[in-house]
This record gives C-alpha cells, structure tokens and sequence, in this order.
C-alpha cells in the first residue's frame, strides 16, 4: 500500500450525546472519543464518507503531514515566558 | 509506518532559530518567518503563523472617556529581516512619555498565566518552578501589557476562532461564456491563505487558538526577578472512602511553591536619552545582553502563541525596535 500524501486533520467540535447510536459509533470508529480531540486520518473515500456523516460535529482540514500524539502535546506545551539570566553565585557580566 | 520520515523530517531541519541567547529552550518550537509556499511547509513542531498587529499606546483618562484612535497596523514584511520594521505612529511618538512617566507596571505571562507585577513585588507563583535555586535571576521575556499611570502599551490580539477556514470562493474563468461570474469553493492549500498575502499556520487547532494572548515585542522592555526560595502549603488529608465502607484511605499534600522578587521593570526601545537616564537611575545595573550603542539588529519574531490564531484580517506582529544612531 502506498504511503498517502494527504491527511484529514478531523478535530471533534461537538458532542454527540443525545444523537443516534450510529453517529456515536462513526466518531468512535474515526477515533474521536472526547471533545476538542484531534485524529489525523488519510484522504480516502472511506474516511471521506465517515467524515460526511458527522460533518455537523467536527472540523476538517486538509495538511500533508500527520502529526503524532507527542508532536500534538508538544505543540500544546506553552511557552515558559522567562529564562535565567544569572545563577546563583555566577560572576556578573562585565564586572 | 511515518515514524522514519517523521523523525528524518524533524532532525534535517534546515528552518535557521532565532538566537539561542535570547530564548529558552521551548523555542525550538518557533521559527523565524521567511516567505513560504505550499511545499516548503516546516515541520509541524516548528511555527510557521505569523501575524500583524499594531502595538498601539492608549491614553487612560481617569474622568474623560475619549481614547485617543488605535493607530494604523504596521505592514507586514514577512521575509525580508534587513529592512527595519515601522512602528505605529501613536507608539513612535508616545514611547518615550511612556519611559519617562515611572514608575511602571507589566503583566507578565509565565507558562501563559498573566501576573501584574511592577519593580519590588514579591510573586508567590502557584507552582514549583524546577532547576533554579534562590538567588537565580530571571528574565521575564513575556509580557501583553506594559503601561504607567496614564499610558499603556499592549499588543493587538489576534481574534480566535473554533473553526478552520476550509472554505475560500475564487473566481473562476467559465470556459463556455468567458464570463467571470461563476464561483467555485475550493479548499486553501496549507500554508498558503486565501488571501495569498498572509501565511497560515500549517496545523490550525480551534481549541489552541482560543486562549492565546498576543505578546510585545521583548525588545521594548526589561523585566527581571530573581528566585527567593520555596514555600510550602499547610499539610493537607484528604481523606478517601465510600459510603458503608470502613477502609478510609489518607492522602498527604504539601505542594510547594516558588517566591519570586521582581527587580527591575523598565523600557527599551527608541525612548529619549533623558528619560532613559531617569529610567537607569532607578534600576539595578544591567545585568541582561549588553546592547551596543547606535546598531539593533532586525528581525520579525514569530511565537508559539501565535501559531494558532485565526488566518485573517488580523495577525499580531511582534516586531522589533528599529534604533537609529
């Protein structure tokens, strides 16, 4: 099988509780099993189809690259805001 | 079965950093900005947002409510570092009254928490900040809003949005008729906006982009705390049990916490010499990267936080100070 070159980048927007058991089981088929999640899948006429039968509930994208669990946490990971200048007990510059 | 191009992908990066002094480690993550098309998109670990805000100075009037207009937003020059960035007209001519009128406070964001500090407060952070000991001085690198008593400096924010712009209209040439008037829906490649002025992030994630704060440009300002100790709480005992169950379950608790002192918070930039005498006068030496006198340096900076704002009208510019000799 050959490596796909494109993604669907499919991000669960809305919950699908109170909706039809089948709409509950494509987004479990798909992956999404909590809100805000985000699964990356290939660009296929299957997925495609999945993707059409929860269209109301999820957000699509389209990317070249998947990115994986740790390369999405990393991203989440905010930025620290500072950095240490001087140690303790550090000459200081210039003097 | 990616895991090998994936990893390949991240070790042969070739995007250049910003410069390692002035960053911390969670910088790997940016990226310098650079002109881009649809296949030269950086790794998703790497930033590729960009954004153009103005950094406009508002006037605060205790009994008046008129504010003065926010200024123009400065262009966007996404590639070209060489040329010195403009700065709004409101932000040129009110920097140095800004420097001059002391003292000053800022809200600085620490892991995207904001904190409203100015020189001499003492910060109880709520959580133990690691691999620093008392004594350590910090430099504070993010800060929304740096202001004194009737001025205030703070960053545009990008607008968030939940969803992604899947959808853009171009006009497309009817082969039939020759007319212009059909419109067809086309999905924007990524990395490329619908625009085409402006460069979308190539990962665009709502929840992410929801939250996030614009921040000023590092260069305007100095904010410098050094680490007092650490604090802990009262130990705490909760207790853990069901109902009919006689097995009761202690947990201890004693976070800790860390203390920090602000030292210093001043402005930089293009501020008048006197108001920078006032302004050294009060401050501790300058401890931070020794500037030289008449030459900065010109890039525009691109942050994590921005990675995720909406593609649109509106991106917010962190950009740096051009000094003239």
């Amino acid at each position: 099988m050959s490596t796909p070159t494109r993604f669907f980048r499919i991000t669960l927007l809305r919950s699908a509780i109170g909706l039809p058991t089948r709409t509950s089981g494509v987004l479990k088929a798909l992956g999404l099993h909590r809100r805000l999640k985000t699964v990356y899948h290939p660009v296929t006429q299957d997925v495609a189809g999945q993707v059409f039968a929860v269209k109301e509930l999820v957000d699509v994208q389209e990317v070249d690259r998947a990115l994986s669990d740790k390369e999405m946490k990393q991203l989440r990971q905010p930025d620290s805001g500072f950095y240490v200048e001087r140690r303790a007990g550090e000459r200081v510059m210039g003097s | 079965m990616l895991s090998r191009n994936v990893k390949r992908a991240l070790l042969e990066s070739r995007w250049p950093l910003p410069p390692t002094f002035l960053l911390p480690w969670a910088a790997t993550l940016t990226t310098v900005s650079h002109a881009t098309e649809a296949s030269n998109i950086p790794p998703p670990l790497v930033n590729a947002g960009q954004h153009v805000s103005p950094e406009r100075l508002e006037r605060r009037h205790d009994q008046t409510s008129s504010n003065t207009p926010p200024a123009a937003a400065p262009t966007l020059q996404p590639a070209n570092t060489s040329t010195p960035p403009a700065l709004s007209e409101s932000v040129r001519t009110l920097l140095p009254v800004l420097a001059a009128q002391g003292p000053h406070y800022i809200t600085a964001h620490l892991y995207d928490r904001p904190y409203l500090l100015t020189a001499g407060d003492t910060v109880r952070l709520p959580f133990h900040m690691k691999n620093v000991e008392p004594g350590d001085v910090l430099r504070l690198n993010r800060a929304s809003v740096l202001g004194s008593r009737e001025y205030t400096l703070k960053a545009a924010a990008a607008t968030p949005a939940l969803k992604s712009p899947s959808m853009s209209s171009s006009l497309v040439l009817d082969e039939t008729t020759g007319s212009l008037e059909s419109h067809s829906m086309v999905m924007p490649e990524p990395g490329v906006s619908s625009s085409g002025s402006k460069i979308m992030p190539p990962h665009f994630v709502p929840h992410i982009a929801a939250g996030k704060v614009s921040y000023l440009d590092e260069r305007l300002f100095v904010c410098r705390a050094v680490i007092m100790g650490v604090e802990s709480e009262p130990l705490r005992v909760k207790e853990k049990t069901k109902r009919r169950q006689r097995k009761i379950k202690k947990v201890k608790s004693k976070h800790r916490y860390t203390i920090l002192r602000v030292k210093e918070v001043r402005l930089r930039g293009p501020v008048s010499a006197a108001a920078r005498e006032m302004q050294s006068g009060l401050a501790h030496k300058d401890y931070g990267i020794p500037s030289p006198p008449g030459h900065w340096s010109c890039a525009v900076r691109v942050s994590l936080s921005h990675i995720f704002a909406m593609p649109g009208p509106s991106y917010a510019l962190k950009i740096f100070v051009m000094r003239t000799s």
